[in-house]
Protein backbone atom coordinates (compact mmCIF):
# COMPACT_ATOMS: atom_id res chain seq x y z
CA UNK A 1 0.00 0.00 0.00
CA UNK A 2 0.98 3.87 -0.58
CA UNK A 3 2.18 5.46 2.81
CA UNK A 4 -0.98 7.34 4.26
CA UNK A 5 -0.56 10.76 5.98
CA UNK A 6 -2.00 9.60 9.49
CA UNK A 7 -1.74 11.42 12.93
CA UNK A 8 -1.17 8.98 16.30
CA UNK A 9 -4.37 9.51 18.45
CA UNK A 10 -3.17 7.11 21.19
CA UNK A 11 -0.76 5.04 22.50
CA UNK A 12 -0.86 2.04 25.21
CA UNK A 13 2.27 0.21 25.90
CA UNK A 14 2.22 -3.54 24.83
CA UNK A 15 3.92 -6.62 25.96
CA UNK A 16 7.37 -5.28 26.75
CA UNK A 17 8.62 -3.57 23.50
CA UNK A 18 5.77 -2.79 21.71
CA UNK A 19 2.30 -0.54 21.65
CA UNK A 20 -1.31 -0.26 20.30
CA UNK A 21 -1.71 2.62 18.68
CA UNK A 22 -5.06 4.46 17.39
CA UNK A 23 -4.50 6.48 14.53
CA UNK A 24 -6.29 8.92 11.91
CA UNK A 25 -5.56 8.54 8.83
CA UNK A 26 -6.29 10.32 5.30
CA UNK A 27 -7.91 7.64 3.42
CA UNK A 28 -8.81 4.85 6.26
CA UNK A 29 -10.09 6.39 9.04
CA UNK A 30 -9.59 5.56 12.28
CA UNK A 31 -7.04 2.38 12.32
CA UNK A 32 -5.56 0.41 15.42
CA UNK A 33 -2.78 -1.18 14.95
CA UNK A 34 0.28 -3.10 16.89
CA UNK A 35 3.11 -1.33 16.76
CA UNK A 36 6.46 -3.79 16.92
CA UNK A 37 9.63 -2.37 18.80
CA UNK A 38 8.42 1.14 19.42
CA UNK A 39 8.59 1.26 23.17
CA UNK A 40 12.39 -0.62 23.21
CA UNK A 41 14.54 2.52 24.46
CA UNK A 42 16.20 3.87 22.00
CA UNK A 43 13.83 3.22 19.22
CA UNK A 44 13.61 5.93 16.52
CA UNK A 45 9.88 5.24 16.27
CA UNK A 46 9.60 5.96 19.66
CA UNK A 47 10.02 10.11 19.94
CA UNK A 48 8.44 9.86 16.30
CA UNK A 49 5.34 8.30 17.00
CA UNK A 50 3.95 11.10 19.02
CA UNK A 51 0.39 12.58 19.40
CA UNK A 52 0.02 15.81 17.08
CA UNK A 53 2.76 14.80 15.03
CA UNK A 54 2.66 14.17 11.15
CA UNK A 55 3.17 10.32 9.84
CA UNK A 56 3.41 9.10 6.82
CA UNK A 57 2.49 4.94 7.95
CA UNK A 58 2.12 1.63 6.24
CA UNK A 59 -0.13 -1.14 7.66
CA UNK A 60 -0.44 -4.74 7.04
CA UNK A 61 -3.73 -7.43 8.31
CA UNK A 62 -6.66 -8.07 7.48
CA UNK A 63 -8.35 -8.07 10.96
CA UNK A 64 -9.26 -5.20 12.62
CA UNK A 65 -6.38 -4.80 14.84
CA UNK A 66 -3.22 -4.36 12.21
CA UNK A 67 0.39 -4.48 12.06
CA UNK A 68 2.10 -1.22 11.47
CA UNK A 69 4.95 -1.57 8.89
CA UNK A 70 6.59 1.97 7.98
CA UNK A 71 6.35 5.26 10.00
CA UNK A 72 7.65 8.06 8.83
CA UNK A 73 7.43 11.83 10.35
CA UNK A 74 6.38 14.14 7.71
CA UNK A 75 7.00 17.57 9.44
CA UNK A 76 7.36 18.43 13.07
CA UNK A 77 4.42 18.07 15.69
CA UNK A 78 2.70 20.28 16.39
CA UNK A 79 3.53 22.76 19.77
CA UNK A 80 0.82 22.90 21.69
CA UNK A 81 1.14 23.72 25.40
CA UNK A 82 -1.53 24.50 28.05
CA UNK A 83 -4.83 24.74 27.33
CA UNK A 84 -4.47 24.15 23.48
CA UNK A 85 -2.89 20.69 24.60
CA UNK A 86 -5.67 19.64 26.50
CA UNK A 87 -8.40 20.63 23.62
CA UNK A 88 -5.79 18.88 21.22
CA UNK A 89 -6.26 15.38 23.83
CA UNK A 90 -10.00 16.72 23.70
CA UNK A 91 -9.77 15.88 20.32
CA UNK A 92 -8.06 12.78 20.52
CA UNK A 93 -10.48 11.50 23.17
CA UNK A 94 -13.51 12.22 20.70
CA UNK A 95 -12.19 10.62 17.59
CA UNK A 96 -10.92 7.82 19.14
CA UNK A 97 -14.51 7.12 21.09
CA UNK A 98 -16.75 7.59 17.91
CA UNK A 99 -14.90 6.50 15.08
CA UNK A 100 -15.50 3.48 14.29
CA UNK A 101 -12.64 1.82 12.89
CA UNK A 102 -11.90 2.22 9.34
CA UNK A 103 -14.30 3.86 8.42
CA UNK A 104 -13.07 6.51 5.77
CA UNK A 105 -13.54 10.21 7.15
CA UNK A 106 -11.25 12.53 4.83
CA UNK A 107 -13.50 15.34 6.14
CA UNK A 108 -12.77 15.02 9.56
CA UNK A 109 -8.98 13.87 9.12
CA UNK A 110 -8.69 17.35 6.96
CA UNK A 111 -10.03 19.50 10.08
CA UNK A 112 -7.90 17.34 12.66
CA UNK A 113 -5.18 18.51 10.44
CA UNK A 114 -6.43 21.99 10.64
CA UNK A 115 -6.90 22.07 14.57
CA UNK A 116 -3.02 22.36 15.00
CA UNK A 117 -2.94 25.95 13.50
CA UNK A 118 -6.08 26.92 15.46
CA UNK A 119 -4.93 25.52 18.78
CA UNK A 120 -2.16 27.56 19.82
CA UNK A 121 -4.45 30.75 19.67
CA UNK A 122 -7.22 30.86 22.36
CA UNK A 123 -9.18 32.88 19.82
CA UNK A 124 -9.30 30.36 16.99
CA UNK A 125 -9.82 27.19 19.91
CA UNK A 126 -13.50 26.56 19.91
CA UNK A 127 -14.39 27.57 16.00
CA UNK A 128 -11.84 24.55 15.02
CA UNK A 129 -13.09 22.22 17.28
CA UNK A 130 -16.80 22.82 16.25
CA UNK A 131 -16.09 22.72 12.66
CA UNK A 132 -14.06 19.08 13.82
CA UNK A 133 -16.97 18.07 15.92
CA UNK A 134 -19.37 18.83 13.12
CA UNK A 135 -17.24 17.04 10.26
CA UNK A 136 -17.43 14.28 12.89
CA UNK A 137 -21.09 14.10 13.09
CA UNK A 138 -21.78 14.72 9.50
CA UNK A 139 -19.36 11.89 8.35
CA UNK A 140 -21.66 9.64 11.10
CA UNK A 141 -24.85 10.93 9.38
CA UNK A 142 -26.17 12.31 13.02
CA UNK A 143 -25.33 15.67 12.51
CA UNK A 144 -28.83 17.87 13.78
CA UNK A 145 -31.36 18.89 11.05
CA UNK A 146 -33.09 22.36 11.53
CA UNK A 147 -36.38 21.56 11.67
CA UNK A 148 -39.01 20.64 13.94
CA UNK A 149 -40.61 16.85 14.88
CA UNK A 150 -43.32 17.43 12.02
CA UNK A 151 -40.87 18.77 9.12
CA UNK A 152 -41.46 22.40 9.40
CA UNK A 153 -38.89 25.13 9.34
CA UNK A 154 -38.42 26.65 12.60
CA UNK A 155 -39.93 29.70 13.45
CA UNK A 156 -37.53 32.59 14.50
CA UNK A 157 -39.56 34.02 17.13
CA UNK A 158 -39.89 30.37 18.99
CA UNK A 159 -37.68 28.69 21.33
CA UNK A 160 -36.56 25.30 20.77
CA UNK A 161 -34.61 22.72 22.67
CA UNK A 162 -32.23 19.96 20.71
CA UNK A 163 -33.79 16.07 20.70
CA UNK A 164 -30.84 13.91 19.78
CA UNK A 165 -32.98 10.48 19.35
CA UNK A 166 -34.60 12.30 15.88
CA UNK A 167 -31.75 14.90 15.57
CA UNK A 168 -34.71 17.46 15.31
CA UNK A 169 -35.88 20.15 17.09
CA UNK A 170 -39.06 20.54 19.45
CA UNK A 171 -40.75 23.92 21.01
CA UNK A 172 -39.30 24.45 23.96
CA UNK A 173 -41.30 25.29 27.36
CA UNK A 174 -41.08 28.77 28.66
CA UNK A 175 -37.93 30.48 29.13
CA UNK A 176 -35.98 27.77 28.05
CA UNK A 177 -34.24 26.42 24.84
CA UNK A 178 -32.70 28.75 22.37
CA UNK A 179 -34.23 30.93 20.06
CA UNK A 180 -35.12 29.64 16.11
CA UNK A 181 -33.45 32.95 14.91
CA UNK A 182 -29.95 31.76 16.09
CA UNK A 183 -30.76 27.94 14.96
CA UNK A 184 -31.80 29.17 11.77
CA UNK A 185 -28.05 31.19 11.60
CA UNK A 186 -26.23 27.71 12.63
CA UNK A 187 -28.61 25.64 9.51
CA UNK A 188 -27.07 28.22 7.53
CA UNK A 189 -24.21 25.98 8.27
CA UNK A 190 -21.29 28.84 9.85
CA UNK A 191 -20.84 27.49 13.49
CA UNK A 192 -17.75 29.55 13.66
CA UNK A 193 -19.06 33.09 14.12
CA UNK A 194 -18.34 34.38 17.78
CA UNK A 195 -21.87 35.22 18.76
CA UNK A 196 -23.39 31.85 18.03
CA UNK A 197 -20.08 30.21 20.31
CA UNK A 198 -22.38 29.03 22.89
CA UNK A 199 -25.10 27.75 21.58
CA UNK A 200 -22.60 25.75 19.05
CA UNK A 201 -20.73 24.50 21.53
CA UNK A 202 -24.07 22.97 23.75
CA UNK A 203 -26.17 22.04 20.21
CA UNK A 204 -22.69 20.22 19.27
CA UNK A 205 -22.54 18.62 22.55
CA UNK A 206 -25.96 17.63 22.61
CA UNK A 207 -25.68 15.87 18.98
CA UNK A 208 -22.22 14.26 20.15
CA UNK A 209 -24.15 12.86 23.69
CA UNK A 210 -25.44 9.66 22.08
CA UNK A 211 -22.32 8.71 20.56
CA UNK A 212 -20.36 8.52 23.41
CA UNK A 213 -22.73 6.84 25.35
CA UNK A 214 -22.58 6.90 29.08
CA UNK A 215 -18.97 7.52 29.87
CA UNK A 216 -17.98 10.77 30.56
CA UNK A 217 -14.81 12.40 28.10
CA UNK A 218 -12.47 12.41 30.51
CA UNK A 219 -10.28 15.34 28.88
CA UNK A 220 -13.40 17.36 29.38
CA UNK A 221 -13.89 16.82 33.11
CA UNK A 222 -9.84 17.85 33.01
CA UNK A 223 -10.51 21.19 31.67
CA UNK A 224 -13.59 21.43 33.02
CA UNK A 225 -12.60 21.08 37.02
CA UNK A 226 -9.56 23.71 36.01
CA UNK A 227 -12.31 26.22 34.80
CA UNK A 228 -14.18 25.89 37.79
CA UNK A 229 -10.85 25.89 39.98
CA UNK A 230 -10.11 29.32 38.32
CA UNK A 231 -13.71 30.70 38.99
CA UNK A 232 -13.25 30.08 42.74
CA UNK A 233 -9.89 31.60 42.29
CA UNK A 234 -11.70 34.84 40.34
CA UNK A 235 -14.65 35.34 43.59
CA UNK A 236 -13.51 37.76 45.45
CA UNK A 237 -13.66 37.08 49.17
CA UNK A 238 -16.32 38.70 51.23
CA UNK B 1 8.77 -32.08 27.25
CA UNK B 2 7.47 -30.15 30.26
CA UNK B 3 8.94 -30.25 33.78
CA UNK B 4 7.21 -31.27 37.22
CA UNK B 5 4.30 -29.12 38.33
CA UNK B 6 5.88 -27.26 40.61
CA UNK B 7 8.79 -26.32 38.41
CA UNK B 8 6.97 -25.11 35.81
CA UNK B 9 5.06 -22.96 37.88
CA UNK B 10 8.43 -21.46 38.80
CA UNK B 11 8.76 -21.09 35.77
CA UNK B 12 5.66 -19.65 34.86
CA UNK B 13 6.22 -17.37 37.90
CA UNK B 14 9.48 -15.85 36.67
CA UNK B 15 8.15 -14.93 33.62
CA UNK B 16 5.96 -12.32 35.23
CA UNK B 17 9.76 -10.24 35.29
CA UNK B 18 10.29 -7.77 32.16
CA UNK B 19 12.63 -9.19 29.90
CA UNK B 20 12.28 -12.94 30.92
CA UNK B 21 10.64 -15.35 28.02
CA UNK B 22 10.88 -19.18 28.51
CA UNK B 23 13.58 -19.54 27.65
CA UNK B 24 15.17 -17.34 30.28
CA UNK B 25 12.62 -18.21 32.62
CA UNK B 26 14.32 -21.96 32.03
CA UNK B 27 18.10 -20.76 32.83
CA UNK B 28 16.76 -18.84 35.79
CA UNK B 29 14.93 -21.66 37.50
CA UNK B 30 17.20 -24.61 36.76
CA UNK B 31 20.14 -21.93 38.44
CA UNK B 32 18.21 -21.41 41.38
CA UNK B 33 17.43 -25.03 41.34
CA UNK B 34 20.84 -26.80 40.60
CA UNK B 35 23.18 -24.52 41.37
CA UNK B 36 22.43 -21.76 43.97
CA UNK B 37 19.59 -23.05 46.62
CA UNK B 38 20.90 -20.40 49.38
CA UNK B 39 20.69 -17.02 46.50
CA UNK B 40 16.90 -18.72 45.74
CA UNK B 41 15.69 -18.97 49.02
CA UNK B 42 17.31 -15.34 49.91
CA UNK B 43 15.53 -14.28 47.22
CA UNK B 44 12.30 -15.43 48.34
CA UNK B 45 12.75 -14.21 51.48
CA UNK B 46 13.55 -10.68 50.59
CA UNK B 47 10.61 -10.54 47.57
CA UNK B 48 8.36 -11.36 50.29
CA UNK B 49 9.31 -9.32 52.60
CA UNK B 50 9.62 -6.20 50.09
CA UNK B 51 6.27 -6.78 48.64
CA UNK B 52 4.43 -6.98 52.32
CA UNK B 53 6.18 -3.90 53.31
CA UNK B 54 7.47 -1.38 50.99
CA UNK B 55 4.52 1.14 50.34
CA UNK B 56 4.98 5.16 49.32
CA UNK B 57 6.41 7.67 51.40
CA UNK B 58 3.91 9.76 53.59
CA UNK B 59 5.10 12.92 52.37
CA UNK B 60 6.49 12.67 48.88
CA UNK B 61 5.33 9.26 47.63
CA UNK B 62 8.29 7.24 47.00
CA UNK B 63 8.91 3.88 47.24
CA UNK B 64 9.77 3.29 51.07
CA UNK B 65 9.03 0.76 54.32
CA UNK B 66 9.51 3.54 56.52
CA UNK B 67 6.37 6.15 57.02
CA UNK B 68 9.29 8.63 55.60
CA UNK B 69 11.82 7.92 53.23
CA UNK B 70 15.65 9.21 53.99
CA UNK B 71 15.29 11.97 51.91
CA UNK B 72 12.25 13.92 53.64
CA UNK B 73 14.07 13.15 56.80
CA UNK B 74 17.28 14.43 56.00
CA UNK B 75 18.10 17.87 56.91
CA UNK B 76 20.60 18.70 54.86
CA UNK B 77 18.26 18.96 51.76
CA UNK B 78 17.03 22.14 50.74
CA UNK B 79 13.25 22.48 52.42
CA UNK B 80 12.64 25.42 50.26
CA UNK B 81 12.29 23.24 46.41
CA UNK B 82 10.34 20.62 45.47
CA UNK B 83 10.65 18.61 41.86
CA UNK B 84 7.70 17.27 40.92
CA UNK B 85 8.36 13.60 39.10
CA UNK B 86 6.60 10.92 37.30
CA UNK B 87 8.16 7.70 38.84
CA UNK B 88 10.75 6.71 41.44
CA UNK B 89 13.17 5.99 37.86
CA UNK B 90 13.02 9.62 37.02
CA UNK B 91 14.07 10.34 40.99
CA UNK B 92 16.33 8.64 41.35
CA UNK B 93 18.01 9.40 37.33
CA UNK B 94 17.99 13.03 38.97
CA UNK B 95 19.66 11.96 41.91
CA UNK B 96 22.58 10.37 40.32
CA UNK B 97 23.24 13.77 38.01
CA UNK B 98 23.56 15.37 40.88
CA UNK B 99 23.78 18.88 41.56
CA UNK B 100 19.99 19.32 42.89
CA UNK B 101 19.80 19.69 46.85
CA UNK B 102 16.16 20.02 46.89
CA UNK B 103 13.29 17.63 47.80
CA UNK B 104 10.96 15.36 45.22
CA UNK B 105 7.42 14.45 44.91
CA UNK B 106 6.47 11.31 43.22
CA UNK B 107 3.27 11.18 40.85
CA UNK B 108 3.66 7.55 40.11
CA UNK B 109 2.15 8.09 36.13
CA UNK B 110 0.63 11.16 34.32
CA UNK B 111 -2.71 12.85 33.56
CA UNK B 112 -4.14 10.58 30.89
CA UNK B 113 -7.49 11.07 29.68
CA UNK B 114 -7.72 8.65 27.35
CA UNK B 115 -6.76 6.00 29.97
CA UNK B 116 -9.52 7.36 32.38
CA UNK B 117 -6.14 8.66 34.46
CA UNK B 118 -7.54 11.70 36.13
CA UNK B 119 -5.76 14.17 38.76
CA UNK B 120 -6.80 12.30 41.54
CA UNK B 121 -5.06 8.72 40.15
CA UNK B 122 -1.52 10.69 40.40
CA UNK B 123 -1.96 12.06 43.86
CA UNK B 124 -2.74 15.68 42.95
CA UNK B 125 -4.48 16.15 46.00
CA UNK B 126 -1.65 14.95 48.37
CA UNK B 127 0.90 17.57 46.50
CA UNK B 128 -1.89 20.21 47.85
CA UNK B 129 -1.38 18.52 51.29
CA UNK B 130 2.63 18.59 51.04
CA UNK B 131 2.39 22.51 49.95
CA UNK B 132 0.01 23.69 52.96
CA UNK B 133 2.98 22.18 54.84
CA UNK B 134 4.46 25.39 53.77
CA UNK B 135 8.43 26.21 53.37
CA UNK B 136 8.07 24.97 49.23
CA UNK B 137 9.28 28.27 47.48
CA UNK B 138 10.20 26.69 44.24
CA UNK B 139 8.38 23.80 42.35
CA UNK B 140 10.01 22.01 39.65
CA UNK B 141 7.76 20.88 37.05
CA UNK B 142 9.80 17.56 36.18
CA UNK B 143 7.74 15.42 34.31
CA UNK B 144 8.17 13.75 31.09
CA UNK B 145 8.41 16.01 27.41
CA UNK B 146 5.67 14.08 26.13
CA UNK B 147 2.31 15.21 25.33
CA UNK B 148 0.86 13.42 28.94
CA UNK B 149 3.67 15.03 30.55
CA UNK B 150 3.30 18.47 29.29
CA UNK B 151 -0.75 17.99 30.30
CA UNK B 152 0.15 16.91 33.70
CA UNK B 153 2.82 19.91 34.04
CA UNK B 154 0.38 22.26 32.93
CA UNK B 155 -2.27 21.00 34.91
CA UNK B 156 -0.49 21.11 38.28
CA UNK B 157 1.10 24.40 37.15
CA UNK B 158 -3.00 25.70 36.93
CA UNK B 159 -3.40 23.88 40.74
CA UNK B 160 -0.80 25.78 42.19
CA UNK B 161 -1.29 29.34 40.32
CA UNK B 162 -2.99 30.50 43.15
CA UNK B 163 -0.33 29.60 45.71
CA UNK B 164 2.10 32.21 43.82
CA UNK B 165 5.08 29.94 44.39
CA UNK B 166 8.01 29.99 41.95
CA UNK B 167 7.25 27.49 38.93
CA UNK B 168 9.76 25.95 37.12
CA UNK B 169 9.85 23.99 34.25
CA UNK B 170 13.07 21.41 32.60
CA UNK B 171 14.22 22.88 29.68
CA UNK B 172 14.11 21.50 25.90
CA UNK B 173 17.87 20.88 24.87
CA UNK B 174 20.10 19.12 22.16
CA UNK B 175 21.34 16.46 23.52
CA UNK B 176 25.20 16.77 25.08
CA UNK B 177 27.65 15.44 22.84
CA UNK B 178 24.81 15.49 20.45
CA UNK B 179 24.99 16.99 16.84
CA UNK B 180 22.41 19.16 15.46
CA UNK B 181 22.37 17.55 11.91
CA UNK B 182 20.66 14.34 13.87
CA UNK B 183 18.23 16.00 16.29
CA UNK B 184 14.42 15.46 15.86
CA UNK B 185 13.04 18.52 14.54
CA UNK B 186 10.76 19.04 17.20
CA UNK B 187 13.71 18.96 20.34
CA UNK B 188 15.53 21.83 17.99
CA UNK B 189 13.00 23.82 17.17
CA UNK B 190 12.01 23.78 21.20
CA UNK B 191 15.79 24.23 21.96
CA UNK B 192 15.40 27.11 19.56
CA UNK B 193 12.83 28.70 21.30
CA UNK B 194 14.43 28.20 24.55
CA UNK B 195 17.68 29.54 24.20
CA UNK B 196 20.04 31.27 26.56
CA UNK B 197 22.22 34.18 26.61
CA UNK B 198 25.71 32.81 25.91
CA UNK B 199 27.90 33.29 29.16
CA UNK B 200 31.62 32.86 28.23
CA UNK B 201 33.15 32.38 31.50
Amino acid sequence: MQPQPAYLLHKRPYRETSALVELITLDHGRVSAVAQGVQRAGSKSRARLQPFAPLHVTWIGTAELKRLRLMESSGSAALLAGEGLLCGLYANELLTRVLPPLLPVGEVFAFYTALFDALPNPERRASALRRLEVAVLEALDAEPIFLDADERELDPQGRYVYRAENRRFTLAPQGQGVDGRTLRLLAQGDWTQPGLAGVAKSLSRAALAPLLGTAPLRSRQLMQRLAARRRTELRPEK
Amino acid sequence: MSFSPLVDRLLEALRVLPGVGPKTAQRMALHLLERDRDGGRRLAGVLAQALEEVGYCRRCRTLTEEDMCALCTSPRRDDGVLCVVESPADMLAIEDAGGYRGHYFVLHGHLSPLDGIGPEDIGLDQLDVRLDEGGVEEVILATNPTVEGEATAHYIAEQLRERGMRLSRLAYGVPMGGELEYVDGGTLSRAFNGRLPFRGE
